[in-house]
């Protein structure tokens, strides 16, 4: 088990209570103004105090104020007009935001030369600017100087404590320890000038560099606490908040634009979030004005040449990877950026390639390493990915996806793998026997069907990793605990959870594998290049092929997103998945993916899904896509969409809200009957229904769950809805055929119910229909395969309906669930492998059950019979 | 519905019953509290006298059954179980049995830690675990199992444990006060057929704790319940208390221990001579079978499953003469 390093900030919280007459600096109106966030008013209070008299301090704060609002022109105006060695530095960090380079660095190196006040921030901004020009050595002979002004206490100010702390924290890439000292100089600063507002930004952007977003978030709203509008505070805070789930990075990012709409680092960061949506035009569009300010910025750069890179516009990419690299010849932060949307983008192999490129070009760039052996293993490179996640790990101790990643591997060793015809299934050792018994012969039969379908074969071995802890499946996929997902799929490799990663009935594993391999398939036929929803939704509609009941069905909450106009255009689809606006919009997402591929396929033939694929293969876009193949703009495919559903749910989509009140009822997800109920208000029946069934007037209740049923026939929440209620009212009337026909109408759409199956597979099973009862166990086994008295139970259904091969499945579950009786379960075995005619393997497993108990009678006699040449009974 | 999959180590146990002459049982079921807790622990004391006379073929004089109220079953309890009564159990054990022979004691009840100790709570005065092995001590030479199936039971590992002797606990300390159910599997493992996992026709003391721990799991896990009872068994006198086996350490002795083999009473000296002779045949393919496993490990595996199918055959075709004779099987 490794030790991730974890930052700590001793003085924060204390100082953060000091009063604001601690404050030692002196201060204007402007100050105050400045420090509020009033920048307009600051800006004229600086101005009006500079014509009443000359101030350096009072110039430098007209020249922040400029500078934080983005007017940059002014900024440096109002800098060299003060003409004053005093302000070169002030000079310098606008001439950097807008990437006048040169001239910065003439001004860094006046306020050295003339020994200015502030000469050890000038120092520690030209290392930054020699470091940002790929002068790593140069730059590190700056940074190596902050040790003896500190040790010989000659930084003392706040403002040169934090110039030390930024010093500090670029050599911690040779020394991690480091980082902890660039912490304690911070708090050191803050120490000195509580209301130092610089050192608390550092504070948050060192903690988000570091991965620890809590504290970063922390220390982001203390400062806009202060000053709501500090826009390097709010795009620290959208940094911080880049893995929550929601629009709120954006949000804060919008924020900090409104104050400085050339904040380059803002406008960057916007493009990539763009970019992770799959949004093209709105990220090439940010990237090219954030490079309008500053040409140089290797984020920006970075952003758009992955929009070229992505796009398969492999001219563009390396015209902007030559300015990247002109600009920064060390400049692994270009590849990374485009190695991490990349991966976004499902392009995993490219990232490899990319985050390659990235420790070609700066070998202590630790983030390049860990991006590198991440999507090593995400394709199932497992000796390189933990070579280079070693690496990582021992150069930057802080990232903890890399630290969950290595520890996950290390539980590698309890894992086996399974082989079959064109699968390799990793699967954790108590549970790798009972998983291979199903999900071989499933995973078989999904690669058959999905590649004489698509006409593509993914490559072989497809690994299968299954994860029994759903933290580690997590881990596996994003590299921290938490994900909402069941499985992933990186090509070829396959990430999923176990059954036994979560209660019993909350998923079906089966379809889960199922869905994971056909995006094997669609990543593969487009060359990774297929969109977001696309995938998805043929994922979904491949589920629903593959058994009856898989694959989710809209439910009512669907239903009520479209009445409140809240389902996404096809256009813009991707954004459900990416970007949600309320919290069931990543389901609608797949639902509605799911139906769009479904429609397609209903009115053009399955022949344009792969049309359709094809074109993305190619490059093209989906409004291209739309046009060449379906012969129509994806507005037009909305409206058709749209008729669609009134069609199909027309008649529960009239009983349900519409316009705000059912945007009102998706908002607070309160599905609950109205006060009025009427004959086609599916909620209104069903309530009624319940209602009577708790009066004890079943007969009663009977028609409103019949008409709840008929109208939204989709509804069979596990545990619930009119087809359970129905069923039990019919058994109680002893019609058990009803019961049954209710009762599987509901498995029909609840692929999960693990009690429900059970249920069914008993109602059958007492009408004597052991084929039909066999098949409804058989399809719980892919619910929860844990249970023993199930499989017994189905085992013997199958020898019933005369079903040898399934007998012998069952038999081979129970011995790999490891019964007390071993002895009996090899015994059963060997009987059933008997019964099938293989004679071979009833005596290997007989001899197994008498190794274990060698007087067992039934099994003597079943070795004799083999051994006297005894065939298939 | 989770099931709980135990290891199954004992399957390898399969070293010849010991002949060992009769085997002896002292069940002694504590102080109910409740009516409720009365019934269950006198109930589960009379299935496991029942199994041990029917099913076992134990002689009934060997057989002693002390509970806390006679009247619930007079036919079979035989005295109160109280401090002196098991004293005088014990010394009637001792005068009783001789060296050599089996001697199982099993306690139903409450159990309790703290002041003078942990004990079984008792009509009257308690006997402490300190109390109990000096009446284990009694019983020098003879092969005892000591198995206590009431709460807090772990706490009587250390007092209890001796060499030669199984110790078997309801919970690993006498932290786990809650009510304990195992005693009632125990009894069962003897009275039903799902402990004989080897088939042998009987149950050893090992295959009983295995079975009895494994239905506990499963009782609360269909009671939706936490597991609040996690029983052990040691029988290489340290006292530590062990959930999983091997076949020559941590339950070797507890794998030949059994309440008695209705097998060796059927091929007593009274038997026709070719039963007799088929039962030596099967006892020397079973030593051949105890010794190919030993060899097993420097065996080429293919070398060794044909040698174990020979084997197994013999066994089977000398069981299928033992049956024809009448010899059970």
């Amino acid at each position: 088990m490794r030790l991730a390093a974890l930052l700590s900030v001793v003085a924060l919280g204390a100082l953060m209570a000091q009063p604001a007459c601690a404050r030692q600096t002196p201060q204007g109106d402007g100050f105050a103004l400045l420090r509020s966030g009033a920048y307009d008013e600051a800006i004229d209070a600086f101005r009006a105090e500079l014509r009443r008299e000359e101030d350096v301090r009072v110039r430098k704060g007209l020249v922040t104020a400029l500078a934080e609002v983005g007017r940059y022109e002014d900024a440096a105006e109002a800098a060299r007009a003060g003409n004053d060695v005093a302000l070169a530095n002030t000079l310098g960090e606008v001439l950097l935001a807008v990437g006048e380079r040169a001239a910065a660095e003439a001004a860094f190196r006046a306020a050295l030369e003339g020994a200015a006040a502030d000469s050890l921030d000038a120092r520690a901004n030209l290392g930054m600017l020699l470091l940002a020009r790929g002068r790593r050595d140069a730059a590190h002979a700056e940074f190596q100087r902050f040790f003896g002004y500190y040790n010989q206490n000659v930084a003392t100010s706040a403002e040169e404590l934090a110039a030390t702390a930024r010093a500090v924290r670029e050599l911690g890439a040779t020394n991690a320890q480091l980082f902890h000292d660039a912490l304690r100089a911070l708090d050191e600063a803050l120490a000195a000038e509580p209301e130092y507002l610089e050192a608390r930004l550092l504070i948050g952007e060192l903690f988000a560099e570091k991965y620890q977003f809590g504290e970063a978030k922390a220390a982001f709203q203390q400062i806009l606490a202060v000053n709501p509008r500090q826009p390097r505070a709010l795009t620290g805070l959208a940094r911080a908040s880049l893995y929550d789930a929601g629009d709120e990075a954006i949000e804060y990012l919008r924020a900090a634009l409104e104050v400085n709409p050339n904040l380059v680092p803002a406008r960057a960061l916007l493009a990539r979030l763009y970019l992770t949506g799959e949004s093209f035009a709105p990220a090439e569009r940010e990237a090219e004005r954030a490079l309008a300010v500053d040409g140089t910025n290797l984020q920006a750069l970075g952003v758009l040449a992955a929009t070229r890179f992505l796009g398969r516009d492999m001219e563009g990419y390396r015209e902007l990877r030559a300015r990247a690299l002109e600009a920064n010849p060390a400049g692994s932060r270009f590849f990374t950026t485009v190695g991490e949307l990349a991966v976004q983008h499902r392009r995993y192999r490219e990232s490899v390639e990319l985050a390659a490129e990235a420790t070609t070009v700066d070998s202590l760039d630790w983030n390049a390493w860990g991006l590198l052996g991440l999507n090593e293993l995400r394709l199932g490179r497992v000796d390189d990915a933990r070579t280079h996640l070693e690496r990582a790990f021992a150069g930057d101790p802080f990232h903890v996806w890399i630290k969950n990643s290595l520890d996950l591997m290390d539980t590698y060793s309890g894992y086996a793998t399974v082989a079959t015809e064109n699968f390799e299934l990793f699967l954790e050792e108590p549970e790798a026997e009972l998983l291979a018994v199903y999900l071989g012969p499933l995973a078989e039969e999904a690669y058959a069907g999905l590649a004489a379908r698509y006409g593509y074969r993914p490559e072989t071995p497809v690994r299968v990793e299954v994860y029994p802890s759903h933290a580690d499946f997590s881990v596996r996929t994003v590299g921290l605990a938490g994900l909402g997902a069941l499985g992933v799929a990186f090509g070829n490799v396959l990430a999923m959870d176990s059954p036994k990663a979560r209660e019993a009935g909350t998923f079906n594993w089966g379809s889960t594998f199922w869905h994971e391999l056909a995006h094997s398939v669609t990543l593969g036929v487009t060359d990774h290049a297929v969109p977001r929803w696309l995938t998805e939704g043929i994922s979904v509609a491949e589920e629903r092929r593959a058994r009856p009941g898989w694959g989710d069905d809209p439910g009512l909450s669907f239903l009520v997103a479209f009445n409140a106009d809240r389902l996404l255009p096809v256009a813009e689809l991707n954004r459900g998945f990416t970007r949600p606006a309320y919290p069931e919009q990543i389901q609608h997402a797949y639902l509605q993916s799911s139906l769009v591929v479904e429609l397609i396929e209903r009115e053009w033939g399955f022949a344009a899904v792969r049309s359709m694929l094809d074109g993305y293969r190619q490059g093209r876009s989906t409004a291209a896509i739309f046009g060449d193949v379906l012969d129509e703009d994806p507005e037009e495919f909305d409206a058709r969409f749209a008729a669609m559903l009134r069609e199909r749910w027309g008649r529960a989509l009239a009983g349900l809200p519409e316009g705000d009140a059912a945007a009102e009822m998706l908002a607070t997800r309160t599905f609950v009957a109205g006060a009025e109920p009427g004959a086609d208000d599916f909620m209104s029946q069903l309530k009624r229904g319940e209602q009577l069934l708790a009066e004890d007037r079943p007969e009663a209740a009977r028609p409103y769950l019949e008409r709840a049923r008929d109208i939204f026939p989709g509804h069979a929440p596990t545990g619930g809805g009119p087809y359970l209620l129905l069923a039990g009212l019919a058994e109680a009337r002893g019609e058990l055929a009803d019961a049954a026909r209710e009762l599987a109408a509901h498995v029909a759409v609840n692929e999960s119910d693990y009690a429900a199956h059970l249920e069914v597979a008993r109602l059958y099973e007492e009408s004597g229909d052991s084929a039909a009862a066999a098949g409804v166990l058989e399809a719980a086994m892919y619910i929860w395969p844990y249970d023993l008295e199930q499989h017994q139970r189905l085992a013997l259904l199958h020898r019933a309906a005369g079903d040898p091969g399934g007998e012998v499945q069952e038999r081979r579950a129970i011995v790999a669930l490891r019964p007390v009786d071993m002895a009996q379960a090899r015994y059963e075995l060997a009987a059933a492998l008997h019964r099938a005619g293989d004679a071979e393997g009833a005596r290997t497993e007989v001899i197994r059950a008498l190794e274990i108990a060698p007087s067992f009678p039934d099994a003597q006699r079943l070795l004799l019979e083999l051994r006297r040449g005894g065939g298939a009974p | 519905m989770r099931r709980v999959f135990l290891a199954t180590m004992l399957v390898m146990f399969l070293a010849p019953a010991h002949a060992a002459g009769q085997s002896h049982l002292l069940v002694v079921s504590g102080l109910g509290g409740e009516a409720r807790y009365t019934e269950w622990f006198t109930e589960w004391g009379a299935t496991l006298v029942d199994a041990a006379v029917e099913s076992y073929g134990m002689p009934a004089a060997n057989v002693t059954f002390l509970a806390e109220r006679t009247e619930l079953d007079p036919e079979r309890i035989d005295g109160r179980s109280t401090k002196a009564e098991i004293e005088a159990a014990f010394r009637a054990l001792a005068a009783r049995s001789r060296p050599g022979e089996t001697v199982v004691v099993v306690l139903m009840g409450h159990g309790a830690v703290g002041g003078a100790g942990p004990r079984v709570n008792l009509p009257g005065p308690d006997l402490t675990a300190t109390e109990w092995a000096a009446q284990l001590d009694r019983l020098d030479g003879r092969r005892v199992a000591f198995v206590n199936t009431a709460s807090s039971s772990g706490a009587f590992l250390e007092a209890v444990a001796a060499p030669e002797r199984v110790v078997v606990t309801a919970t690993k300390s006498g932290m786990e006060r809650n009510e304990a159910v195992f005693g009632r599997h125990f009894a069962a493992a003897f009275a039903g057929d799902g402990a004989d996992t080897d088939k042998d026709g009987r149950v050893s003391l090992l295959e009983a704790f295995v079975y009895a721990r494994a239905e506990t799991a499963r009782e609360y896990e269909d009671d939706n319940k936490l597991l609040t009872e996690h029983a052990v068994l040691d029988d290489d006198g340290d006292g530590k208390g062990a959930e999983a086996f091997t076949p020559d350490g941590e339950g070797r002795l507890a794998s030949i221990l059994f309440l008695g083999d209705p097998a060796a009473a059927r091929a007593g000296a009274d038997a026709p001579p070719e039963l007799r002779a088929a039962l030596e045949r099967k006892r020397v393919l079973e030593g051949q079978l105890a010794e190919l496993r030993a060899r097993r490990a420097s065996m080429d595996p293919a070398a060794y499953q044909a040698a174990l199918e020979d084997v197994l055959v013999g066994i089977a075709e000398v069981d299928e003469e033992i049956r024809r004779l009448g010899g059970g099987g």
